[in-house]
């Protein structure tokens, strides 16, 4: 029932989209045909768009976003550890990560180039600073707010000091931190683009931009589609991959 | 982002009203930041005081691209491109429908390749890294140079022109083809190995043109004409007058007026006699040049797999319209 729903409504879409520009309101250079950028996808996976094909644009791009959200959630976990138990530098650090974390990526994109160049590193920084602190605010908050009677209980059941954040604090913000990561996922992916606006291919990104550019409206139409669609599947992964390390969410022992 | 967010509101423009019939008689103009005549129509308001019955509107474009946009939704009305933005736009699959009736400047030294000192020709670039804007004039000219040396295995990026010059100092690119001011910068520590003006020269010319909407010309000829006699006055001021010319374009640009004389000079510009010579507007009977640099502009996108077929040559040549000049 709820699959078909869901693929009735894609098909819907894809219906008004044919009509719109069946009726061509606008040039097709505003909308392209569905079957041009059905042919675009067929021409980009076989003989390639700059230099890449469609594949080498996405690949390029995921191993962007893995390596900066592994950076960016390493960082943020241990920077929020560190920033919910220790109250100095939760005064601190505090005001840096809201600042960083209200920053548009493009706005400091030109700093990352002049300081780490044109190639792979000014990219993973960015993606590394836009994952970062959605995390960090996540784990802070959950460290903190861990109850104290779990504390206390632990304690009086004779757990050791140094058990403590390891056995205690950190499963049970482990539901926080998931869902940071989740959002610090996302933030990375919509950064992507922004990320590739300089020397960005192979990158799909890149290749938005690139037919953007050339007014191969197809072409772009056609990377949104696969942006959207990889998206949706990480986030899917990332669900399934909740549900197996934090099986105990919702649930208060 | 900041473009595509630009094309999104010229599509909300060209939705939310015709935009091709305009109440009254108004001329859109599209510009950009080039120290060329139509920054001295602007300056000293030529075209308001020629025209005082039409609202005339100037609107700052970044790229040609963006023109052809623009151009597309119906936006404005007349426009400045470069010879590579046009050639796509006279081409299928976008074969808009607009016309050249002035050419604005040729390039010349504003636009070059420079590289690292210790290369030395432009063979010597083979295997190096090499930057430039693509979809750009500065793009079409470094491909046809290097091809002309036979150089197939330099590596090609694109930059726009803040991120060449930081490329450059980091030592990222051994070379780069791009236009003023980055190439000022480029030159005190780098070697010239090419300008577009030599290039010009062995037929592989490049230009800044002005486009009209078809519509526009058919419509409204008498605006078009006026149009195109201030922007032979501006020529002409630049020749009687230097001093003054390059103190309108200074303005423009934010520049001192030396610095804008001398941008200025690096640009080749013709008056309207020198347009209708056969070397580049030609005659309504006799199509000029240019419409052959535009075809084999055309080749190069083919190449680039930027356009699929290279136009007939008389798509170039129903696409100047040499007979508004004055």
């Amino acid at each position: 029932m709820n699959l078909a729903l869901r693929l009735g409504a894609v098909l819907f879409l894809l219906a008004v989209w044919q009509v719109v520009a069946w009726l061509k309101i606008w040039p097709p250079v505003f909308v392209p045909e569905p079957v041009a950028v059905w042919d675009q996808l067929l021409r980009t996976s076989t003989e390639g768009y700059s230099g890449y094909t469609l594949a080498g644009h996405l690949l390029a791009s995921l191993r962007r976003i893995v390596l900066g959200c592994l950076y960016g959630i390493g960082g943020g976990i241990v920077l929020g550890l560190l920033i919910g138990v220790v109250p100095v530098l939760r005064t601190l650090l505090n005001p840096l990560v809201t600042f960083v974390r209200t920053l548009p990526p493009l706005a400091y994109l030109s700093l990352l180039v002049i300081w780490f160049g044109i190639g792979e590193e000014p990219k993973v920084w960015l993606l590394l600073l836009a994952a970062l602190p959605p995390v960090a605010v996540a784990t802070a908050d959950a460290v903190r707010g861990v109850h104290d009677d779990y504390l206390n209980a632990a304690r009086s059941l004779g757990a050791r000091p140094w058990e403590i954040p390891y056995r205690v604090v950190l499963p049970s913000a482990l539901p926080e931190i998931v869902t940071g990561v989740r959002v610090a996922v996302g933030v990375a992916y919509t950064t992507v683009v922004a990320a590739e606006t300089v020397n960005g291919v192979p990158g799909i990104g890149g290749m938005v931009r690139d037919a953007q550019r050339y007014n191969q409206t197809d072409v772009v139409v056609l990377g949104i589609i696969v942006i959207g669609l990889s998206g949706l599947l990480i986030d899917y992964l990332l669900q399934t991959l909740d549900r197996r390390l934090v099986p105990w969410r919702g649930r208060h022992i | 982002m900041k473009r595509v967010i630009a094309a999104l509101l010229l599509l909300a423009t060209a939705c939310s009203a015709p935009a091709d019939e305009p109440a009254g008689t108004a001329l859109r103009i599209g510009y950009q930041l080039i120290p060329n005549g139509d920054l001295i129509v602007k300056d000293q308001k030529w075209l308001e005081q020629a025209l005082p019955d039409t609202e005339i509107t100037w609107s700052k474009f970044d790229s040609g691209g963006d023109v052809n946009t623009a151009m597309i939704a119906g936006a404005i009305d007349i426009g400045l491109a470069g010879s590579s933005p046009v050639t796509r736009g006279l081409s299928a699959p976008l074969s808009i429908p607009y016309r050249v009736p002035w050419i604005f400047d040729v390039i010349g030294d504003n636009e070059a390749l420079v590289a690292k000192k210790e290369i030395t020709s432009v063979a010597g670039l083979a295997g190096k890294t090499i930057a430039t804007p693509f979809a750009s004039t500065a793009h079409y000219s470094l491909l046809a140079i290097l091809a002309e040396a036979g150089v197939t295995d330099a590596k090609v990026i694109d930059l726009q022109p803040p991120d060449i010059q930081a490329a450059w100092v980091r030592g990222d690119i051994d070379a780069a083809y791009v236009w003023t001011p980055v190439l000022a910068e480029l030159e005190k520590d780098g070697a010239v190995l090419a300008t577009s003006r030599e290039l010009a020269g062995k037929g592989k010319l490049t230009a800044d043109l002005a486009v009209v909407r078809d519509e526009f010309a058919d419509k409204h000829p008498e605006i078009l004409q006026e149009w195109l006699r201030q922007q032979d006055r501006a020529v002409k001021l630049t020749r009687t007058d230097p001093a003054a010319a390059a103190a309108a374009i200074g303005r423009q640009l934010n520049l001192d007026p030396a610095e804008a004389g001398r941008q200025l000079g690096q640009l080749v510009l013709l008056d309207a006699a020198e347009q209708r010579s056969p070397d580049y507007l030609g005659t309504a009977e006799a199509p000029g040049k240019l419409a052959e640099n535009l075809r084999s502009a055309a080749e190069f996108l083919v190449g680039q797999k930027q356009l699929d077929a290279v136009p007939e040559l008389t798509v170039f040549q129903k696409g100047l319209l040499p007979n508004a000049l004055p």
